[in-house]
């Protein structure tokens, strides 16, 4: 039953039941994230990476096809998946009652950790991520930046073997993306598979040894940046290798002039 | 459990960060307690009426004003605002069993509800109400409390999480409410006008009003005492099947 992959998505599908109908999010995404990848999901917003990402991380059923995370069933075993994974998700969850340093105790303590331990655990993440300051003012207080910071520091809590960051660095300012971007390399140097989300293409150049494009809820792209950008540039006889950017727009069907006119209509 | 404990912790902290949280489960129920003790002690003067056993009417009214003060707890309305701002999607990411998300918070209600109960009976000392049980009776009193406190919570956090809205959780609370007041809340049952004590009879919070009225009128009346327990057993039972089935189906 094992997988050989960090991450592996087969035939995923997720379809939401409301009062206005039903929304395929996704439709049928198939993955599969070796160990120790950087791996990055890009997609047009409302694409379904915030669902797959949902339903990888144990938190949202899949409606049908199937996901092993670090080789074990998200459906069958969601707390052994638990117990492997990080997750940033995209609104950065936090108790704005409790201290930064607080939170991070009780993660600690939530993934097992004795006081003592957890509380050096969460000592060196605050220092990780350049929090020590703030540590013990009330997060209700913390700015965007820094609740993502903090948020980025407790899914490493327990150091996971597979982290999902879903839009890391989604309103950090230029230098805190830096600051992300540096974290989410070391990490990965240390062993851990990244699964991340992102807007940003260049974020995606800078940090990914892989990716795919999502949109519709289909993927519509996979591969290295630069297979990508070289598969571009061949099919359309360019002189010179696109930017991740053209990768994007001609995978998603968004070119500039139909850009601006959905902007037209707004 | 352990994890629920943990839980609870954060959950008492976050409730001594909110004082003003907690100043409406005191100050209402003891206003109401001033107010209609105030209106209709005339009525009910002490020696004149044997259900007060020789008591003032404030000692008839204080199971009334203690259960209200239960009933205030901001549990549920802390969980939507989780619910809402992501947090609880987080804890729901650790390995821990999802009741003990649910289950940490009802530990602080008992204890906070225990605590704001034993204020609240402290404060009514000195107007001249006893308790008639003693001490041991006054402890029952507080955990009988406590328990309906938790109970009441229990429920209000599972709209919470069924309908993942603070406005409409909130005005649950209000359809709630009622309950307390469909009660002998003023006269004893036998005295009701007949709706009112068929409603009353119907109504699970009249009996843990009833027994906690023994404790402070009466002594052990252990008829009274055994149907408030069962009631909080029952009912609780129900609040926490239903709560493990809604928090492990979360999607
Ligand atoms: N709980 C839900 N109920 C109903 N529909 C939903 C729900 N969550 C997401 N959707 C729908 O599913 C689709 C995919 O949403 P999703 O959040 O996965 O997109 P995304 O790729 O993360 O977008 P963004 O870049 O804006 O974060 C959208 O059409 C969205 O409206
Ligand atoms: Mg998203």
């Amino acid at each position: 039953m094992s997988s050989m992959y960090a991450v592996e998505a087969i035939d995923v599908h997720k379809r939401f039941t409301g009062k206005d109908g039903e929304v395929d999010a996704v439709r049928g995404v198939s993955l599969g994230i070796e160990r120790g990848e950087v791996f990055g999901f890009l997609g047009p917003n409302g694409a379904g990476k915030s669902t797959t990402v949902r339903m990888l991380t144990t938190l949202m059923t899949i409606t049908a096809g199937r996901a092993l995370v670090g080789g074990l069933d998200v459906a069958g075993d969601p707390h052994g998946v638990r117990r492997r994974i990080g997750v940033a998700l995209q609104e950065a969850g936090l108790d704005p009652r409790q201290t930064g340093r607080e939170l991070l105790v009780l993660q600690g303590r939530l993934f097992g950790l004795s006081k003592t331990d957890a509380a050096a655990r969460a000592a060196d993440l605050l220092d990780l991520v350049e929090m020590v300051d703030a540590a013990d003012r009330r997060i209700g207080g913390y700015s965007g930046g820094m609740k993502r910071r903090l948020d980025l520091a407790s899914a490493l809590v327990h150091q996971p073997d597979v982290l999902f960051l879903d839009a890391p660095t989604t309103g950090l300012d230029p230098a805190s993306r830096l600051t992300v971007w540096d974290e989410v390399r070391r990490i990965n140097e240390r062993g851990t598979t990244v699964f991340l989300t992102t807007q940003y293409l260049e974020e995606a150049d800078q940090l990914c040894g892989r990716l795919a494009i999502i949109d519709g809820g289909r993927i519509v792209r996979e591969g290295s940046p630069s297979a990508l950008k070289s598969e571009l540039r061949a099919r359309l006889a360019l002189d010179a290798d696109p930017t991740l950017d053209e990768v994007f727009m001609d995978a998603t069907g968004r070119n500039r002039a139909r850009v601006a006119g959905d902007v037209q209509e707004v | 459990m352990k994890d629920s404990l943990i839980l609870g912790g954060r959950a008492a902290r976050e409730a001594l960060r909110t004082p003003d949280s907690l100043f409406p489960s005191v100050f209402i129920p003891l206003f109401f307690l001033v107010v209609n003790v105030g209106q209709t002690a005339r009525i009910f003067p002490t020696d004149s009426t044997d259900f007060l056993r020789g008591q003032s009417y404030a000692a008839f009214q204080l199971p009334s004003s203690l259960l209200l003060s239960a009933s205030f707890g901001a549990a549920a309305l802390y969980l939507v605002e989780e619910i809402e701002g992501g947090y609880f999607d987080k804890l729901r990411a650790t390995p821990i069993p999802r009741m003990a998300i649910i289950g940490g918070r009802l530990w602080a209600e008992l204890i906070k509800t225990a605590v704001l109960a034993a204020v609240m009976v402290a404060v009514s000392l000195p107007f001249g109400i006893r308790i008639e049980s003693g001490v041991l009776g006054f402890l029952l009193l507080i955990v009988m409390v406590a328990m309906w406190g938790v109970v009441f919570a229990g429920f209000m956090q599972l709209i919470a999480i069924k309908t993942r809205s603070a406005a409409a959780t909130q005005g649950a609370s209000l359809v709630f409410f009622p309950l307390l007041f469909l009660t002998p809340n003023f006269v004893p049952r036998n005295l009701l006008t007949r709706p009112m004590e068929i409603a009353a009879t119907l109504n699970p919070v009249t009996y843990i009003m009833e027994a906690v009225r023994t404790l402070v009128l009466d002594g052990f009346e252990w008829t009274a005492l055994g149907r408030g327990f069962l009631v909080i057993a029952v009912t609780g039972a129900i609040m926490l099947a239903l709560s493990v089935r809604l928090v492990n189906n979360y999607d």
